[in-house]
């Protein structure tokens, strides 16, 4: 298992953990990392919310685009550690009908884990 | 269903403001009270008054099934008996048009008989009965009892059927002896007497309460008098026309252009027609001023005031002339003019009644005072010099050019120098003891304390405050002064320290500079020395000034002003002062009960740099932490404020370095105001539909949904020189205070 800053590799998962607050800039970085794990062949993305306090709608709209590129791959996103008032971000939006939303990122790669991706 | 309207109205995305107006009309009539009430609509020309009166029975014809609803436009007719049959065949097809939900009902021309056979097709012999009773009395050469019939219709048909009949009647200024040849008076005598019966509710729309005058309507009338749009209502209007029609322009040409227009729709309209035509940017002052007099004296305003206002010779508009340049407050007498003009009295007077039909003027106990808006004024002035002095139609334009130029469109005695004085006349009236910064009196400090947009909170140290008086009275000098020019002086005069005795009389001396040019030394000059002047009628009393310039003070002026202590204020700091006791209105915290009543207030100014919203977010948690609201609450404010701060900044019009914002904290709730100085927020929802289960949601244009998503209000409101958003949380949520409450 590899664990930089930013993210953590776990079996055929990666997850990304995004700074406090995702605006323009930070949701533009965790899109890139994005890209890297999937040229990598990466699949399975896990977006670890455990540092992030805020996002703007503009980290929302960042947020949609990669799941579209990651669904576009066939592959899937997952969000874990939501705090109350980012849960209702993604009510509102919409995306945790579209997503799976887990406890904690170690919950997100155990059910990552058994999913078997076409 | 459609809610097609009856009769036309302009698309929606050219109708502005009236909202208020509508709904308050929609509801009064739609209430079906007994005795029914009405309301009397006036407004000067072109303000909107059919606009509204017809989307007033749109409404009703469409929304609600208590009342029927009879729109009718009065217009010129040969006779009592023409209008009598042409306001019968109306009421007639619109009650059929109701009754089907039909509009075209309504809108197709049919002859009396034909409705007759209609109404018995359709089982309503009652109604085919007033057809028959109106040509027995056609027949029997009886027009009273024809025209009587013909009014009645809308009651009788009330009582045949138990669904009362409301009446939106328009122009009524028409039903005249100019406009009826024969037995016109006697139309309005009856057309009154009906309405002030009570069987019907009603609303009638006229130019002014004249045609009223002498009517028999008591009771329950409410009068509603419609204005120029507001300032932000006209420069929102003249900014969404100018981009929908892709016109080049400066927000600040356009709010000019806005006020100059007096909020006109019709002006505002043609003039942003005119210069998409003209493919003429609107980019600085010589754009404008150059389209506006052509647009007035050439263009399509200039036509249209030619077709309406028909002047019989050139006494009539060497009399308006005079009108024109009389005192500031436009009064004059007969006898004045009479003996300027070296006219008779009896050609005095002819000229008064038929100006007094074109409502370009009142006469009143020989008293005479100009009625009509600012652009007549200039349209008849141009109009003056041509026919009166025989100058050349480009020799007079050329010379309203120059003149406009040389005075930046801030003459005294036009409207577009109104606005604020009004403004500042309400605010000052509303001093009533309240605390408020010394910063937003003193425009040098408050210029040092937000340089550069640095962020600071300004705080409720009390060094830091001025206690206002408690104002009673306020008025402009004009009565006081003859022949002045330079800004206008309010007096407002009142106590201080709450205690009515001699000692605490104060009168505060009020400057206004409402031009597109910063107050300069000669007006500080002008003001000073008029003050001298003024504080002699107010000896015993305790004196302070106080200078307001919309674009600010050039620095000699403000030097000048705070060697001799004289308050200063630009047009933001008067806004933040408005709004700060706007808030603290007695009214309003009487409304709202002990909850009203703001327990602290924080400022902060942030400038456009990258991740400035945190710092607002930051501030707003230490305040809901004291507040007492939950994590999660506060975690939702700090989202919504971030996002209303981003949409502060993206539509700040390119030019806004700062963005504003004020928390104010009730015992109940937190209401977070943040302001720019762009043209507007972006308060679009967008609501394209999913195209299927497993799309994604859209990717932008989320802002909106997630404030409204987090907080319990969220208001967004155009506001002059900005636009602001109001985010409002209760300590306990909505839910919980409905349950409380229940």
């Amino acid at each position: 298992m590899k664990r930089h800053k930013n993210c953590r590799e776990a079996g055929d998962s990666v997850i990304l953990y995004p700074d406090n607050y995702i605006n323009d800039i930070e949701g533009e970085k965790l899109e890139d990392m994005c890209d890297a794990f999937i040229a990598r062949g990466f699949k399975k993305i896990i977006i670890d919310f455990a540092n992030t306090d805020l996002i703007n709608s503009i980290g929302v709209s960042i947020l949609i685009g990669i799941i579209e590129k990651v669904r576009d791959k066939k592959g899937v996103v997952a969000f874990s550690s939501l705090n109350a008032v980012n849960r209702d971000i993604f009510n509102i939006v919409g995306l945790t009908r579209h997503i799976s939303v887990y406890e904690d990122d170690e919950q997100a790669v155990a059910a990552q884990s058994e999913r078997v991706l076409m | 269903m459609s809610n097609k309207p009856i009769f036309g109205v302009c698309p929606d995305a050219e109708f502005f403001g009236r909202g208020h107006e509508i709904e308050y009309i929609t509801d009064r009539l739609g209430a079906a009270a007994r005795p029914a009430g009405g309301v009397v609509l006036t407004g000067g020309r072109w303000t909107g008054k059919t606009e509204v009166l017809r989307r007033v029975h749109r409404n009703l014809f469409w929304e609600q099934s208590s009342v029927w609803p009879v729109y009718y436009q009065f217009k010129g007719y040969g006779s009592a008996e023409g209008f009598a049959e042409d306001y019968l065949k109306e009421v007639l097809k619109q009650y059929i048009a109701f009754k089907r939900r039909d509009t075209a009902a309504a809108s197709s021309e049919v002859s009396l008989d034909k409705l007759e056979r209609v109404l018995i097709d359709d089982g309503d012999d009652g109604a085919a009965d007033l057809v028959m009773l109106f040509r027995e009395a056609k027949r029997a050469s009886d027009p009273v009892a024809a025209l009587r019939g013909a009014i009645a219709a809308p009651r009788l048909l009330s009582e045949m059927t138990g669904s009362l009949a409301c009446l939106v009647l328009d122009d009524l200024d028409k039903v005249s002896a100019a406009n009826i040849q024969k037995d016109g008076g006697q139309v309005l005598v009856e057309l009154l007497d009906a309405l002030g019966s009570g069987a019907n509710p009603f609303v009638v729309g006229a130019g002014s309460r004249r045609p009223l005058e002498g009517g028999s309507l008591n009771g329950s009338i409410d009068a509603l008098e419609l204005s120029g749009l507001d300032d932000d209502l006209s420069v929102s209007m003249m900014t969404d026309l100018g981009r929908s029609h892709n016109l080049a322009f400066d927000t600040e040409v356009l709010s000019m252009a806005a006020r100059r227009l007096g909020g006109n729709p019709m002006y505002m309209k043609n003039f942003i027609w005119a210069a998409c035509r003209a493919q003429k940017e609107l980019n600085g002052l010589k754009d404008f001023v150059e389209l506006y007099t052509e647009e007035i004296t050439e263009g399509n305003i200039g036509f249209i005031l030619r077709t309406s206002i028909r002047l019989k010779g050139l006494n009539d508009l060497r009399i308006l002339k005079a009108c024109l340049s009389a005192r500031p407050d436009g009064a004059t007498s007969e006898e004045e003019l009479a003996e300027r003009l070296r006219l008779s009295r009896e050609e005095v007077s002819r000229g008064m009644e038929e100006l007094g039909s074109l409502g370009l003027i009142e006469s009143d106990l020989g008293s005479v005072r100009w009625t009509g808006d600012v652009v007549i004024k200039d349209f008849l002035g141009y109009m003056h010099e041509m026919r009166v002095k025989g100058r050349s139609s480009a020799e007079v334009r050329s010379s309203m050019v120059l003149e406009s130029l040389k005075q930046g469109f801030a003459r005294s005695g036009v409207n577009s120098a109104g606005r604020l004085r009004v403004e500042v006349a309400d605010l000052a009236r509303s001093f009533n003891g309240q605390k408020v910064l010394k910063v937003l009196l003193r425009n040098q400090a408050f210029s040092a304390r937000f340089k550069n947009g640095a962020l600071s909170p300004v705080g409720s140290n009390q060094e830091d405050e001025l206690t206002l008086p408690q104002i009673v009275g306020c008025f402009d000098s004009a009565s006081m002064e003859k022949n002045e020019t330079g800004p206008v002086i309010l007096i407002a005069n009142g106590f201080q320290n709450m205690r009515y005795d001699a000692g605490n009389e104060i009168v505060w001396f009020a400057g206004i500079k409402d031009g597109f040019t910063p107050v300069n030394l000669g007006d500080v000059e002008s003001f000073l020395r008029r003050t001298a002047l003024l504080k002699q009628n107010y000896r015993n009393s305790r004196q302070a000034r106080w200078m307001i310039g919309r674009e600010g003070f050039t620095a000699e002026a403000l030097k000048r002003l705070e060697s001799e202590s004289v308050y200063t204020s630009d047009s933001v700091q008067f806004g933040l002062l408005k709004q700060g006791l706007e808030d603290r209105n007695p009214a309003g915290v009487a409304a709202k009960g002990p909850a009203g009543v703001p327990n602290k207030e924080f400022e902060v100014v942030l400038p456009a740099s990258s991740k400035a919203e945190l710092v607002a977010a930051k501030a707003v948690e230490e305040i809901g932490v004291e507040m007492g609201f939950d994590e999660k609450a506060i975690g939702q404010i700090k989202a919504s404020l971030v996002e209303a701060c981003i949409n502060a900044f993206e539509h700040s019009g390119g030019k806004a370095t700062r963005v504003f914002l004020r928390f104010v904290s009730y015992a109940d709730r937190l209401v977070v105001d943040v302001r720019n100085s762009g043209v507007d927020f972006d308060g679009n929802i967008s609501s394209r539909p999913r195209e299927g289960a497993d799309a994604l949601p859209r990717k932008r244009g989320w802002g909106m949904e997630l404030m409204k998503g987090l907080m319990d209000e969220v208001r967004l409101e155009r506001v002059r020189g900005g636009a602001r958003i109001v985010l409002v949380k209760y300590l306990l949520n909505k839910g919980d205070r409905r349950d409380e409450e229940a």
